[in-house]
């Protein structure tokens, strides 16, 4: 990647030999989201590799019945790290990447409100990370609890070495860092948006960062607290989470109270880019703005208040209420598809690849949120909990949010972040790969649950009829970890020969502010900003002749260059 | 900033509603109110009351803001906005400091030590980077 490549010719290149230094130097100290939007990305998705690995591993372990090559206790710590890795290293941090990436542009603002707070966030991100994962180098090896860690198999007793302390003290680190990712998130949309940039005109992508942001500061303060109380029994010795008063259900309500709403921090966001992405390829404004903003504020709300679904099979949690509050909240997510359908409605769409990324989308979360409706039923719930099933569920509603939107927002936003589009051919083979892997993948897997094949197993006999399924399963994944090659390829040769994107919107008709400044914009991001009179400025800007929008006439056009400067 | 504490204001209405239905349900229901969700509604709602008062406090003493009128011009917003650190290793060092104090935790609390005074040294940063050096204002 670089960073030092704001001009618009090719031919003034770093000469990076010699720069090396520099360039690290510049990296470690830089305080401009824009940089520190990068370095999320590329961090995270190196976890998204190591975790992807982590995956490959355990479905090659399961293409057959017996054991192959891993250990049971293997087996367990790469289920647990894949789901943490996944979770929390790679689809939390790329949340912040494309809220920092974006969100600052589209508001009009020339950074973060607190752009050394933004830069500790990474640092915690990187840092808690890395310790987490460290547990791999330890001689008992990395946690192997499950990602949701229940006690008491989680306590000292039952899972000992410092592989599980290290776990949680990462985790608190990347708590830590979201939380103040979130602040830093609010504050700058509550306080620097551009003059006329009220709250109704704001692009649904920045709607979506502030409702997961809330969601953050309210859920991980709660998951903060259960992981030092857990940390303290283990290392300190404490009691507080023993089963003998009622710990196993007081930790069950703390990790859920946090990880019910995470998974909305995870889809909120790439909710958002594809509700940008949509109306730019069917070259329609989005259809019911309103009735989004209401639907990501009640998704919002509504899902604090369904975590003990997670619990229905303990039999101590009240079956009614969180059946019912989860069924509610399908009620807003319909709504937004319903909008997101709307909007392609008659329109004139152009399956450019990130179009393409965004009606994988819908297909793939369409599944998910279906047989998210069937768990959400306690009756179904307590035949498939803890099986194929419900992996399969997680997947479709993760794999379908995180990656296919976070590749549309890839192949949307790459001219705005490195000044240079991807290629379409690589990407459409990169889509078709992916999402031929992806089902093949999950799909059967809701068979296997059916069928009965538990989840967290590193072994089946050969009697019970799983081995065709998981073939076919394992022939998927691997299918999809081939999928991201084209990607990888795409962004090496697009970044050596691709033509500069020397216009404010290569796409033609993008509409929030971003696309009304250079591509990458300057170090504060814009040198002059359009009137604001509507969620559209970029295309108002654009296309006078249908927004109707013009400049001011009076001399005031000119920004004061001085206005988000550094002082 | 009206909408903005609106919004605030929702979620506390919307707590408001379902921390008293949720005791109430389990009370009815299971035969006693289960006390870890009913504490944490009821503490998601003074969080979301304490923001929403926040913010309506400061918009009521503020007024509309340039960014708050459909109407405004972006020359409206002209001056300096704030100050905005060019660069800074502060943010690095912190880290560490947390992160050595954590390992402490972990391999044994003289590490937490070490981590402390790393820690004293970043907290000066924040404070003074500053004040000192190229940027120095
Ligand atoms: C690269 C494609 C992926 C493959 C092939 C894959 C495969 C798997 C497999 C085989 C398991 C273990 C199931 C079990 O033994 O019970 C698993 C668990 C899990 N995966 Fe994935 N996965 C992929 C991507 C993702 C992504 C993108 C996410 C989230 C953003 C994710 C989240 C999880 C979680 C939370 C678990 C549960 C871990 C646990 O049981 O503690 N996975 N995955
Ligand atoms: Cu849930």
């Amino acid at each position: 990647m670089t960073t030092a490549r704001v001009d618009a010719s090719a031919a003034v290149r770093p000469e990076r030999k010699e720069k090396m230094g520099a360039l690290f130097w510049s990296w470690m100290t830089t305080t401009d989201h824009k940089v520190i939007a990068k370095l999320y990305i590329w961090t995270a998705l190196s976890f998204f590799a190591f975790g992807g690995l982590l995956a490959l591993a355990i479905r090659a372990e399961l293409a057959f019945p017996g054991l192959q090559y891993l250990h049971y206790e293997t087996f367990n710590q790469f289920f647990t790290m894949h789901g943490t890795i996944m979770l929390l290293m790679f689809a939390t941090p790329m949340f912040a990447a494309f809220a920092n990436a974006l969100m600052p542009l589209q508001i009009g603002a020339p950074d973060v409100s607190f752009p050394r707070l933004n830069m500790f966030s990474y640092w915690l991100y990187l840092f808690g990370s890395l310790i987490a994962c460290a547990g791999f180098l330890s001689p008992d090896g990395a946690a192997s609890f499950g990602w949701f860690a229940y006690v008491p198999l989680s306590d000292a007793i039952h899972s000992p070495g410092v592989g599980g302390d290290l776990w949680l003290a990462g985790l608190y680190l990347l708590g830590l860092s979201s939380i103040l990712g979130a602040v830093n998130f609010i504050t700058t949309i509550i306080t620097m948006r551009a003059p006329g940039l009220t709250m109704f005109r704001m692009s649904m992508f920045t709607w979506n960062i502030l409702v997961t942001s809330i969601l953050i500061l309210v859920v991980f303060p709660v998951l903060a607290a259960g992981l030092l109380v857990l940390l303290s029994d283990r290392v300190l010795g404490t009691h507080i989470l023993d089963s003998a008063t009622g710990g196993a259900m007081l930790w069950q309500h703390l990790f859920w109270f946090f990880g019910h709403p995470e998974v909305y921090v995870l889809a909120l966001p790439f909710f958002g880019i594809i509700t940008e992405v949509i109306p730019v390829f069917s070259r329609k404004p989005i259809f019911g703005y309103i009735g989004l903003v209401g639907a990501t504020l009640a998704i919002g709300a509504l899902s604090i208040s369904v975590w003990a679904h997670h619990m229905f099979v303990t039999g101590a949690v009240n079956l009614p209420f969180f059946s019912f509050m989860t069924f509610m909240i399908a009620v807003p997510t319909g709504v937004k598809f319903f909008n997101w359908i709307g909007t392609m409605w008659n329109g004139s769409i152009r399956m450019d690849s990130p179009m393409l990324f965004a009606v994988g989308f819908l297909t793939t979360f369409l599944f998910g949120g279906l047989t998210g409706v069937i768990l959400a039923s306690p009756p179904l719930d307590f035949q498939v909990s803890d099986t194929y099933f419900v992996v399969a569920h997680f997947h479709y509603v993760l794999f379908g949010t995180v990656v296919f939107a976070m590749f549309a927002g890839f192949y949307f936003w790459w001219p705005k972040f490195y000044g240079y589009m991807l290629d379409e051919k690589l990407a459409k083979l990169h889509f078709w790969l992916m999402f031929a892997g992806f089902h093949l993948t999950f799909l059967v897997q809701h068979w296997l649950g059916i069928e009965g094949m538990q989840r967290r197993i590193a072994n089946y006999l050969e009697v019970e009829g799983f081995t065709f399924l998981n073939q076919v399963s394992t022939v998927g994944s691997f299918l999809l970890g081939i999928s991201m090659l084209p990607f990888l390829w795409n962004v090496y040769i697009s970044h050596k020969h691709a033509a500069r994107v020397t216009v404010d919107d290569p796409w033609g008709w993008g509409r929030s502010l971003e696309w009304a400044t250079s591509c990458p914009p300057p170090r504060h991001n814009f040198t002059k900003l359009p009137r604001i009179r509507s969620e559209a400025p970029a295309f108002d800007l654009h296309h006078p002749e249908i927004s109707g929008v013009g400049e001011p006439v009076a001399a005031g056009v000119a920004l004061d260059p001085t206005k988000g400067g550094p002082r | 900033m009206k909408t903005e504490s609106r919004i605030f204001l929702f979620l506390v209405i919307f707590f408001v509603v379902v921390a008293p239905v949720y005791a109430f349900t389990t009370f009815r229901l299971d035969g006693a109110v289960e006390v870890i969700g009913t504490t944490a509604l009821i503490l998601t709602l003074l969080f979301a009351a304490m923001i929403w008062g926040m913010l309506a406090l400061t918009g009521r003493s503020t007024g509309p803001r340039p960014e708050d009128r459909g109407e405004a011009e972006i020359v409206e917003g002209a001056g300096a906005l704030g100050f905005f650190p060019p660069t800074s290793i502060v943010p690095f060092w912190t880290t560490v400091a947390i992160a050595v104090m954590f390992l402490g935790v972990v391999f044994g609390w003289w590490l937490t030590l070490i981590g402390v005074g790393i820690g004293i040294w970043a907290a000066f940063g924040w404070a003074y980077e500053y004040y000192v050096g190229d940027y120095k204002h």
